[in-house]
This record gives structure tokens, sequence and C-alpha cells, in this order.
């Protein structure tokens, strides 16, 4: 349970400032909890190289592999990661230490990198050696939330999202059960 | 208009929180023409703040400042840094709140009697019974408009509810229906009718849903009898020579210190705060902390025995569609020991939106078991076991010893460990979600280990002897005639059922006993 880290990363004072916002215009604006990747210039040269972040998503994939969701879901999940990897040079360490153990781990059992492991047994293997430690903790906190609190993940698990702005289930299907 | 009241005005009554008790206080106050100053923690919000996003709202509300945990809870490992969930804002928890509106059972009132002698409790029974409570259980219904009560219609049967009433009817139950609500299903009292959003939790964006922040408080400011203080957190409870409080100190929203002199002081800062400032008011005559000469303050603090059980089904059924928290089976509420325990318990649904499904589904929880749960989230059921959880004095608050909030206010530490009592009951209610849920099909049940809690009750109790609790009948404390207690923590037993209603009935009676202790100058 990380509900903290809802707090913690996502400020009130920003939730505040963005509140005097109608009820209608909730769904237009949607959540100002994600950073929005293109509208966000990430300074990539401090940050993870790319086949840190290849390792990376591999990780948070087997983390919470869902195969109806596009690699793009996972990228925007770790977004936030890349981020602080690029601003805070402990937190690079911190990732860049983590994905290094992975990719040792993986040579160890089958003699490639993390990423280009093919038995996903073997990748779960490893993880359960990670498990409970400070990078698996960081990552899995992070990406529980940013993964599934994309508005554009939603449909894909069939949650309908705010329903306000609507008018509330009220006239859409909230007594509409026929199986039972 | 808003009252403004002066920092040296000794008429005051000063209520110190805005949720169900003190919200409701101050309005009853106001309404009787008595002087109130309303000192909330939290910020002021309105409901055009409000949004359907489970992790907005749970940033804006909760009371976030830091707090630990001990004891061999479950919630100490799953939650440390969050164990307990509150709100901190003008109206608190009534803004977040389910609104299942349950009276307490007879029985409960008299746990001591009734359960006996049972081994690593601090049983007691309350000061009041359940015959004294009618009319002000009445009153609290009225003025909530709780369904079910007064000619007030239920809410209609969401999918979610649909589910849950198939399985109890299947097992054999015979009391379920759409709970008791403080949710209006038709327009009343100036109120919106629920339009079945799903978001009770985030703040009912329509208003149907009773809360302290746009109904009390608006009410007793209309007095012009009433000022609210919001981002205005007490820090110490003073008193005079002899013993009577006669200010409370405070940070303002500047965090400059100030002192609010007070004729009488009423503390309705949920179970935590509440005896947190009242052990951080300790002085030479009350070397205990304010209010403890029976060293109870914080002491026996319950939570409700909770557990949830989600279950997986073939088809849809769209759980976060509709009034969250709208079924109920009250079967396994009754007092029958011959199930393992004394106490009952409730089951109640518990929707919950992706992002919030997803966080506390398996805590710590990864890998393809779990995300094959979350892949079958439209065809989830989810119920939330809500039981009595028994008073053990060591099951309490106490200030920290060397960790300070911001305004050098010692944090609150909650130890809590698990009685056999409360581990039995959960079993039980386990193993008959279980049994209720795949009587109509369902492929897997999952077991979620308790949430932080929501329901925070008993560290101010009352009591019949000043030895054994904080408080009297009327929740003055037994220390001091000008202090009461009125929120949760005056409970003595946790009871089966959600303690709002009870709080608030508790304020309406109680701000009848402080106007005419006044009116005959007794404080």
């Amino acid at each position: 349970m990380k509900l903290l880290d809802w707090a913690s990363k996502f400020s009130r004072r920003g939730f505040l400032a963005g509140g005097a916002t109608a009820i209608a215009a909730v769904a237009v604006t949607g959540p100002a909890v994600l950073a929005d990747p293109e509208a966000t210039p990430r300074a990539e040269p401090q940050g993870l190289e790319p086949e840190q972040t290849r390792v990376l998503l591999k990780f948070v994939h087997d983390l919470f592999p869902h195969d109806r969701l596009a690699d793009s879901f996972y990228a925007k999940a770790i977004a936030p990661l890349e981020d602080e990897a690029a601003k805070d040079s402990s937190a690079r360490k911190l990732l860049a230490d983590g994905v290094g153990r992975l990719n040792r781990l993986a040579m160890a059992a089958g003699g490639t990198g993390y990423a280009d492991l093919a038995d996903e047994k073997a990748r779960v293997a490893i993880i359960k050696q990670i498990e409970g430690g400070a990078f698996f903790s960081k990552v899995y906190g992070t990406t529980l939330v940013t993964l599934y609190n994309q508005p554009e993940v939603w449909p894909l698990f069939g949650y309908e999202g705010p329903s306000s702005d609507k008018g509330g289930y009220l006239h859409r299907g909230f007594n509409d059960i026929d199986w039972l | 208009m808003p009252a403004k009241f002066d920092l040296n005005d000794l008429s005051v009554v000063v209520i110190v929180g805005s949720g169900a008790g003190g919200g409701v206080l101050a309005n009853e106050l106001a309404k009787k023409g008595i002087s109130v100053v309303v000192l909330e923690a939290g910020k002021r919000v309105e409901i055009t703040d409000f949004r359907n996003d489970e992790v907005a709202m749970f940033s804006l509300f909760t009371w976030l400042d830091p707090r630990t945990t001990s004891g061999s809870w479950s919630v100490a490992k799953t939650s440390a840094d969050l164990p307990i969930w509150t709100c901190k804002l003008v109206g608190g928890t009534t803004v977040h709140w389910g609104a299942c509106a349950l009276r307490f059972q007879e029985h409960e009132f008299k746990t001591k009697t009734r359960y006996g002698d049972i081994g690593g409790a601090n049983l007691l029974d309350w000061p009041i019974d359940l015959n004294e409570m009618a009319p002000y259980y009445d009153r609290a219904e009225l003025r909530m408009g709780v369904t079910g009560t007064h000619g007030i219609p239920r809410l209609p049967a969401s999918n979610h509810g649909t589910v849950l009433f198939a399985g109890a009817k299947k097992v054999g139950y015979t009391k379920f229906q759409t709970t008791n609500m403080a949710i209006n299903p038709v327009p009343r009292d100036g109120r919106a009718s629920c339009q079945q959003t799903g978001f009770c939790v985030q703040g009912c964006t329509f208003g149907a849903k009773w809360s302290t922040l746009y109904i009390d408080i608006p009410q007793a400011e209309a007095t012009g009898k009433a000022e609210v203080r919001a981002e205005s957190q007490v820090l110490r409870v003073e008193h005079d020579a002899s013993g009577k409080v006669n200010a409370v100190v405070y940070a303002d929203e500047s965090g400059t210190l100030q002192r609010q002199k007070a004729r009488a002081v009423a503390v309705a800062a949920n179970s935590i705060e509440s005896p947190r400032l009242l052990l951080n008011s300790s002085s030479s005559m009350f070397p205990q902390g304010l209010a403890n000469s029976s060293g109870q303050v914080g002491r026996n603090y319950m939570r409700h025995t909770t557990g949830a059980v989600f279950a997986v089904y073939e088809k849809p059924v769209h759980m976060y569609r509709g009034t969250a928290q709208s079924g109920i089976v009250m079967d396994e509420a009754r007092l029958d020991p011959t199930r393992g325990f004394v106490g009952g318990y409730q089951f109640e649904l518990l929707p919950q939106g992706l992002p919030s499904f997803s966080q506390t589904i398996i805590p710590g929880g990864w890998g393809r078991d779990r995300a094959w749960i979350v892949d079958n989230y439209t065809n989830l059921a989810g119920l939330w076991i809500i039981g009595e959880d028994l008073p053990r004095d060591t099951n309490r608050i106490t200030l920290h010893p060397d960790k300070k909030d911001k305004f050098g206010m010692p944090i609150p530490n909650i130890h809590c460990d698990d009685h056999p009592n409360d581990v039995a009951m959960r079993n039980h209610g386990y193993k008959q979600a279980d049994a209720l849920y795949t009587s109509i099909g369902a492929k897997k049940t999952v077991h979620v280990s308790p949430y932080p809690s929501t329901h925070n009750m008993g560290t101010n109790r009352m009591s019949e002897k000043p030895a054994d609790g904080v408080v009297n009948r009327f929740g003055q404390a037994h220390d001091v005639k000008n202090l009461f207690v009125s929120d949760g923590s005056q409970f003595v037993s946790s009871g089966g059922e959600n303690p709002t209603l009870t709080i608030v009935a508790l304020a309406i009676r109680q701000a009848e006993y402080i106007a005419d202790q006044m009116t005959k100058g007794a404080i």
C-alpha cells in the first residue's frame, strides 16, 4: 500500500490551484497528476541511458504485465522516474544501480541483459531476488500510481472514470446488470 | 453572516474541529444563540473544488501530517506512513465519508455487562443506553436525511448491490438492503438527489451527501453567531488557577501563534488528534495531560475490525457505477458468541475506481496473478467487513518522544495490537464473504488486509466513574467542567456500525447540555 505516495508526489497545493475549475471541465482538463512527456522536455543527457530505460520498461512491464496495454503506457508510467533521474543524481544512481543488478542477475541466469532475457519465469525469479529493496520499492511505488492513473488506460480496463459531468450513472447503467 | 470574534472575547465556546462532531455542535450551539469559534486545522474548500479523481482528492482531503505507528496490527506493515485515513479540511471526514448512517445496537452500549470479562480487553458499559439515545438518533437522521428512516425512501440498488444481495439470499441471509444512508434519494432540505456518480468518497459534487462542509457550517455562520477559522491548528488548551479551561493556543494560517480566550472548549478533532491535544496540554495542575487524572486519555483506541473481499465473476458488474456504499448485509451484526467471538459485523459494499483498486488490492503485489485480477476489473464485486473492535488499554495514542510537527507539537504514535476476538471475527467475515460470493458463481475471491483506519474511536471515553474514563455521559470532562469532547473519541465501544451517526446524535445531545449548563451558570 502506497497511498501516501499519492500525496507526496502530487502536491495538494497543485490541486487547489486547479480546484476552481468547474465540474463540467473535469473531463476536459483531465488529471493534472501526470506529466505530459511531450509537453515537458527532458534533459536526456543527464538522465538514464536509453539502454537503462529499456531495462526499466521491461521491469515495470513484468511487475504489471497487462497484455492489453501498449508499451507507450509503460513508457508514460516511468517518465516521472526518468525526470527524477535527470534532476537528481542520487535518484539516477539508485535507478542505474538497480538496472545494473537486474542485468547482472540476468547474465548469470541466461547470458543476456534483463531486457533480452526471453524467459518470463526467469525474469520473475530475478525480481523475487530484489523484491523489497530500495530500487524495487522506488520503481514499484511510483509506477503503481502512474500506470493506472492514466485516463487513457482506464477504458482498456473497462473503467469509465469521471461521471459527474455526464450526470453520474443514474441514466447510464448503474443498475443494468442482467446475468443474475 | 459569519461572526467575527475578538481573541480576548471570553464569552465564546471554542470548538476544535469542524467534522461530524464539531460541525454539528457548532451549528446547534449557534442556533441556540451561543457564540462559537470553530478552529479547523485544515483548509476550506468548496463543492466546486471536488473532482471525480481519486488521486487528486486523496491529496486534497487527507490528513497527511506525519504520524508513527507500532504494534502487531497489519496496518503497521502495509501502511506505516499513513496508519490513519481521515481528513484535514473544513467539514473534516464528513467530506470523505461513505454516508452509511447506522444506529448502534442495544447490546453495543453495554459490552461489559453483555460480553462479560474478556481477557486483554478493557470493556466498560456506556453510561447511556440505546433508549436514551433514540430521540437523538431520530434528530440526527432527520437533519442528515437518512434513507430508510422517517419516511425517507431508500436508494435504488446498483449492479454492485444487486450482486451482494443475490449472494446474501443464496447463502440464507435475510437482512440485506440498500443501507441507511445520509444521501438524498430525492431532493430534500435544499439538497439535490443522488445521481449515482460513484465518487462519494471524493466529495459529492452534487451535494446529495450530508457533510458539515456545506450544510452545518454555512447554517451556523448564517446565524451570525459562529466564526470558522480554517488552517488554524490548536496546539494547547490552557486553564486558569481554578482548573477551568480559559483559552486555546493555535497556529493560524500564517503559522503565527494566537491565543483565543474561551468560556468553554469542545475538542472534536478525531480520535487521534483529540487525545494528542489533551496530552500536549499538560501543566503543573494536570501533569499527565489535561483531563487525564484517570490515565485513560489516549487509551482504548478502537478502529473497526475490518478487511475486504473482492470476487471475480465471468460477466460485468461495473462496481464503480452508483452510490459507493449503498448495500449492506446485517445478518452477522448480531451478538452470537457461538461463532467464536463477541460483537458482530456488517458487510458493506466497497467499490473502488481503477486507481484505488490497483493500489490496494494486494499490498506490495506484482506479477501475472495480480495482473489477472486487475484485468478483470469490470467483473469484480467487493465488500468491506466492518465489525466491533474491542477496547484495550494498551492500544493507545501517545505523544512521540522526539518527533515534532512544523509547529513544534509532538506527533502522535498509534499503537495497536489485534485482540484475538478481532482476528476470529475477521476470519469469520472472510469465510462468510467467500461463501456469499462463490454461491453465485465467483471464479476467485481475494482477501485484502485492513486499510488505513478511517473509523477511529475511544481514546477519550465516557464513563460513569471518573476513574474509568475521561468524560461523563454528556462528553464533559470529569476533571474540567467546561471542557468537552465531541467526537468519536468519547465512544466506549466501537459497535459494528459506522460511527458518524452516533457522533452526530451525541453532538446534538451535548449541545442541549452545554446550553443548559450555560443558562444555569454552571459553566
